[in-house]
C-alpha cells in the first residue's frame, strides 16, 4: 500500500478507533487525550472527516446496542486497519532513520 | 448557543444534515457541558472553534458536492482527493478551453481598438461624473457585486452540470 502520508488529526481519528469502537464524543475526548491536548477537534472537523472516512470506506458505522441513547458508533473496517498499519509502517521507518542520523550528528 | 449552533448546520448540505446533524447536536450538548464546567474562557474558546469549524465544514462540504475536492477542508489530505484517473471529465476540459479562448479573443480585439484610435485623442475624464452622489456608488457598488457573485454562481453551476461533482461519489476501490 504506498499512499501519501496521513494528516495527523486523520491519523488520531484512526488510531482512536483502532482501539475500540467509538461514538463522536468519545472519539473528540480520545483524540485530545493521545494528543497530549494538541490537537482539539470541532465537531465540524470531526464529522467532515468522519464523513470522508466512510466514504472511502475506511470505518464503518453502526447503532449503539445501548438502544437507551441509541448513538451512531463508529469502528475501523479492515481496509482502515490496513491503511493505518501501512501508516504507522511508514512512521516506524521515518523515526528509525531519523533517530540514526540525530546520533550520527552528535557523534 | 445550541440555537446558534443548529442555524448554522443549515450551511450544510442536505444530505449530510441528514446524515450528521442530530448526532452533530447530541456531541456539541456533551462538549458544551463538559466546557461549561471549566470556566468561562474555555467555553469561549470552545464557541469559537465550534462555530470557526462549522463555517470550514459547510465550504469544504459544499466544495466537495460541487467540484469534487474538500480543498479548503482543513484536515484534507492528498490522499482524499488523490484519484488515479483523468480527474475532469472530457466537457469541463472544453468549457474552460472556450473561456481561455473568449479571453484570448478579448485582449486581441481590445488591442486593436486602442491601435485604432488616433493618437491624440484627449485624455478621458473621471469615469464617475461629479455630481454622482454616495448613494448611487453604493448601488452601483452592489449591483457589480451582485453581477461578480452571479457570474461565480454560474460558472459554478456550468462545473457541476459537466459532472465533475460526480467523481467525489466515486467508490473507493476504483482510487487504489
Amino acid at each position: 500500500m504506498n499512499l501519501p502520508p496521513l494528516t495527523e488529526p486523520v491519523l488520531l481519528i484512526l488510531l482512536s478507533l483502532a482501539e475500540q469502537p467509538r461514538h463522536g464524543y468519545s472519539i473528540l475526548k480520545d483524540v485530545e487525550e493521545v494528543s497530549a491536548g494538541r490537537v482539539v477537534l470541532s465537531t465540524g472537523t470531526l464529522y467532515g472527516a468522519l464523513r470522508r472516512l466512510l466514504d472511502d470506506g475506511w470505518i464503518e458505522r453502526f447503532e449503539e446496542n445501548d438502544a437507551s441513547r441509541g448513538r451512531q458508533a463508529y469502528r475501523l473496517s479492515p481496509k482502515g486497519r490496513r491503511t493505518l498499519q501501512a501508516e504507522v509502517t511508514r512512521l516506524k521507518q521515518l523515526t528509525r532513520v531519523a533517530g540514526l542520523r540525530a546520533v550520527r550528528k552528535e557523534a | 448557543m445550541q440555537a446558534l449552533y443548529e442555524s448554522l448546520l443549515r450551511l450544510f448540505p442536505r444530505s449530510y444534515r441528514r446524515q450528521f446533524a442530530e448526532e452533530m447536536i447530541a456531541v456539541f450538548r456533551e462538549v458544551d457541558a463538559d466546557a461549561r464546567k471549566m470556566g468561562n474562557i474555555v467555553t469561549a474558546k470552545f464557541y469559537l472553534r465550534e462555530i470557526t469549524g462549522l463555517f470550514r465544514g459547510a465550504i469544504a462540504e459544499h466544495a466537495q458536492r460541487i467540484l469534487g475536492s474538500p480543498a479548503p477542508f482543513p484536515l484534507s489530505s492528498r490522499r482524499f482527493t488523490m484519484r488515479s484517473g483523468f480527474r475532469f471529465p472530457k466537457t469541463t476540459a472544453l468549457l474552460m478551453t472556450v473561456i481561455l479562448a473568449g479571453i484570448i479573443l478579448a485582449i486581441q480585439k481590445a488591442e486593436e481598438i486602442s491601435a485604432a484610435l488616433p493618437r491624440d485623442i484627449a485624455p478621458a475624464g473621471p469615469m464617475w461624473a461629479p455630481h454622482v452622489g454616495i448613494l448611487t456608488t453604493i448601488v452601483l457598488t452592489f449591483l457589480m457585486v451582485y453581477v461578480a457573485g452571479a457570474l461565480g454562481w454560474i460558472i459554478l453551476f456550468a462545473l457541476r452540470r459537466s459532472g465533475v461533482h460526480r467523481l467525489s461519489d466515486m467508490p473507493t476501490a476504483q482510487r487504489d
